[in-house]
């Protein structure tokens, strides 16, 4: 709680002097983050070892077998798997971008009637857990009409099941992203628009051409999310999809993992560190932005 | 979250302001535009969250399952379901998990952003370093584990035995499976908890603290008088997510043991899955899920009453 300042040295604090408290609090500090790195460690040791090395237990690999990476795409499509979850990260974005932003703009900006109840109506959904509406949600994109062989009433086919627009639309455009893009909005100044619209724009170019450029940094943190969401989701998968032409990345993972004792590790750990490359360093890129997406989402009322 | 849940942000009308001429006109095509605006994720939600909401508790009043027959039962499958062994396990264990997990994590997560929050070198890496469990896939997550937790040749096993322990068997030992499975739920989930606590911490009181220490308080005073009081809102926002989470537990325990050994690991979405898409009685399922959406609403009901008995001592 030492806070530093400039000016008036509290006693008995020298800011970032090395004193004992301070060793060992990057002490504890260096061993928690250890602990929270091993794991991957691990898994990277693993993926260069051979069947041998991991037999019985060993630290490190006695030679670093890039082998191990190829040889498990041809065990598993694993290169398909992932321009499937590529597909349905992208596709979840876009959707996602295109209903919240345009919700959120009208909740924050537009005297609509009823704003507030609105407001409220969002927020409430967003505490639904996905798990409660999971059987509903599937007899429902398991009976969307015309798709998949159903008829005008939704019946005699599979709907959207194993589809794409299965696997994108009913998980995009959750309410979390709609009240996130409202808080955007709300903390732009009302003038701009004011201004434009004396100028004679309509109400759809303003959002788009005005306001819409300003919140970009935030809409960032909105893609960040939604990307990790559909990246890493897999029950929803695990129910919809019955064909490995449309399975994503996580559900190979699953399946390649089913009976622990006939695994090959080696490979099962590249393919893993396969899936969890992409979204490290999107972390590892877009830090500030997933700080400010909690930060908006857990402080900001 | 909590914050907006009591006193939602007033929306913010435009000012109305434009010329009187054309005013209305202009107020009327806003208004327009902003129903147009909202209409599909008016639409969308409608659809695939408030239908199947509403849809689940109707179901959970019938037998359906995938035909085309089905009749009412009124509350038989809520007392089936109490009759129901596997049910009565996944619920205990869901229960236990949460009330192990949720606990530990936030007081981990608390003390680790205590520690960033001073000036630290290398913060960066300290995110990053505790942040790397919550972007990975839990899928990911659960087979690293799984590897870790391997009786033959695993790390945690390999580990143990440098300090000349007796290897376990994890995750297929009914007494340590449970215990397994929470251990990676508060590794994965204190990165979250981390950051939304650090953003908080930046945000107490400078004054206040530095008042305090003029006071004479000391660390640990100042942590309970000032930090702590703070902090409210922000704790409950917390539980209340973390307790959503802890009983969406599925992804975990479906790679790392099926709900194995026997029902000690089931939890209870591993159970209205398997209950809805194995034994196809979707009906038995959504009661399953009406209950849980119950003891959520009773778990943040107690963790308000938690946080207002905190407010008022």
């Amino acid at each position: 709680m030492t806070s530093a300042t400039v000016t008036g040295p509290i006693v008995g604090s020298k800011g970032a002097g090395l004193r004992p408290g301070r060793i060992l609090l990057y002490v504890v500090l260096g061993i928690g983050a250890l602990l929270m790195i091993t794991p991957f460690l691990w898994m990277v040791l693993t993926a260069f070892k051979s069947d041998l090395e991991i037999a019985k237990f060993s630290w490190l690999p006695g030679e670093l077998r890039w082998h191990n990476f190829v040889e498990a795409m041809r065990t598993a499509p694993f290169l398909r798997y992932f321009r499937n979850s590529l597909f349905i990260a992208v596709g979840e974005t876009a959707f996602t971008l295109a209903v919240c932003t345009t919700a959120g703009y009208a909740l924050a900006k537009l005297p609509i009637k009823g704003s507030k109840a609105l407001l409220s109506y969002f927020i409430l959904l967003l505490l639904v857990p996905f798990q409660i509406i999971l059987v509903p949600l599937f007899l429902i994109v398991k009976s969307i009409p015309l798709f998949g062989g159903n008829n005008i009433l939704g019946q005699g086919g599979i709907g959207w099941l194993n589809s794409w627009w299965g696997l994108i639309i009913p998980l995009g455009a959750a309410p979390l992203f709609t009240f996130l893009a409202r808080q955007f909005y709300v903390s732009v100044p009302n003038e701009l628009a004011q201004a434009a619209r004396v100028d004679g724009l309509g109400e759809f170019g303003i959002f788009w051409r005005i306001m819409t450029p300003l919140v970009k940094p935030a809409l960032i943190t909105i893609c960040v999310f939604q990307i990790e969401a559909a990246w890493n989701g897999f029950l929803w998968p695990l129910m919809i999809t019955t064909t490995d032409a449309m399975r994503p990345l996580q559900l190979g993972l699953a399946i390649f993992a089913q009976n622990p004792a006939e695994v090959q590790w080696p490979y099962l750990m590249a393919g893993t560190a396969l899936a969890t490359l992409p979204m490290i360093v999107m972390f590892v890129f877009a830090q500030k932005r997933f700080v400010e997406g909690m930060a908006n989402v857990g402080i900001k009322g | 979250m909590s914050a907006t849940l009591e006193r939602p942000a007033p929306a913010v009308a435009p000012r109305r302001t434009a010329p009187a001429k054309d005013s209305r006109k202009l107020i009327r095509g806003q208004v327009r535009a902003g129903w147009l605006l909202l209409s599909p994720a008016l639409l969308h939600s409608g659809i695939f969250i408030v239908i199947p909401v509403v849809a689940a508790i109707v179901l959970s009043f019938t037998d359906y399952s995938f035909g085309d027959s089905w009749s009412w039962v009124g509350f038989g499958n809520y007392v089936d379901l109490f009759k129901d062994q596997d049910f009565r396990a996944a619920l205990v264990n869901t229960i236990l998990y949460a009330a192990v997990v949720i606990p530990v994590s936030m007081a981990v997560s608390l003390a680790v952003a205590t520690g960033l929050n001073q000036k630290i070198k290398a913060i960066g890496f300290f995110r990053t370093a505790f942040y790397l469990p919550t972007v990975t896939a839990t899928v990911a997550v659960a087979t690293i584990w799984l590897w870790i937790y391997n009786p033959g040749s695993g790390l945690a096993n390999g580990f143990l035995s440098l300090f000349g322990f007796a290897p376990g068997r994890w995750l297929s030992d009914p007494n340590t499976a449970l215990p397994s499975l929470m251990l990676v739920g508060i590794w994965q989930g204190l990165g979250t908890k981390i950051i939304i606590y650090l953003a908080a911490l930046q945000g107490v009181s400078r004054d206040l603290l530095e008042s305090a220490s003029l006071d004479g308080a000391n660390r640990w005073q100042k942590f309970v008088n000032v930090t702590w009081p703070a902090l409210g809102p922000v704790q409950f926002f917390v539980l209340v997510t973390s307790i959503v989470g802890t009983f969406q537990v599925f992804d975990l325990v479906y790679v790392m043991t099926k709900g194995g050994p026997g029902t000690e690991t089931t939890v209870l979405v591993l159970d209205i899955y398997q209950n809805a898409f194995q034994a196809l009685r979707l009906g038995f399922a959504s009661a399953e899920t009406v209950i849980m959406m119950l003891l959520i609403a009773i778990f943040i009901g107690l963790g308000r009453l938690l946080q207002k008995a905190d407010v008022n001592d």
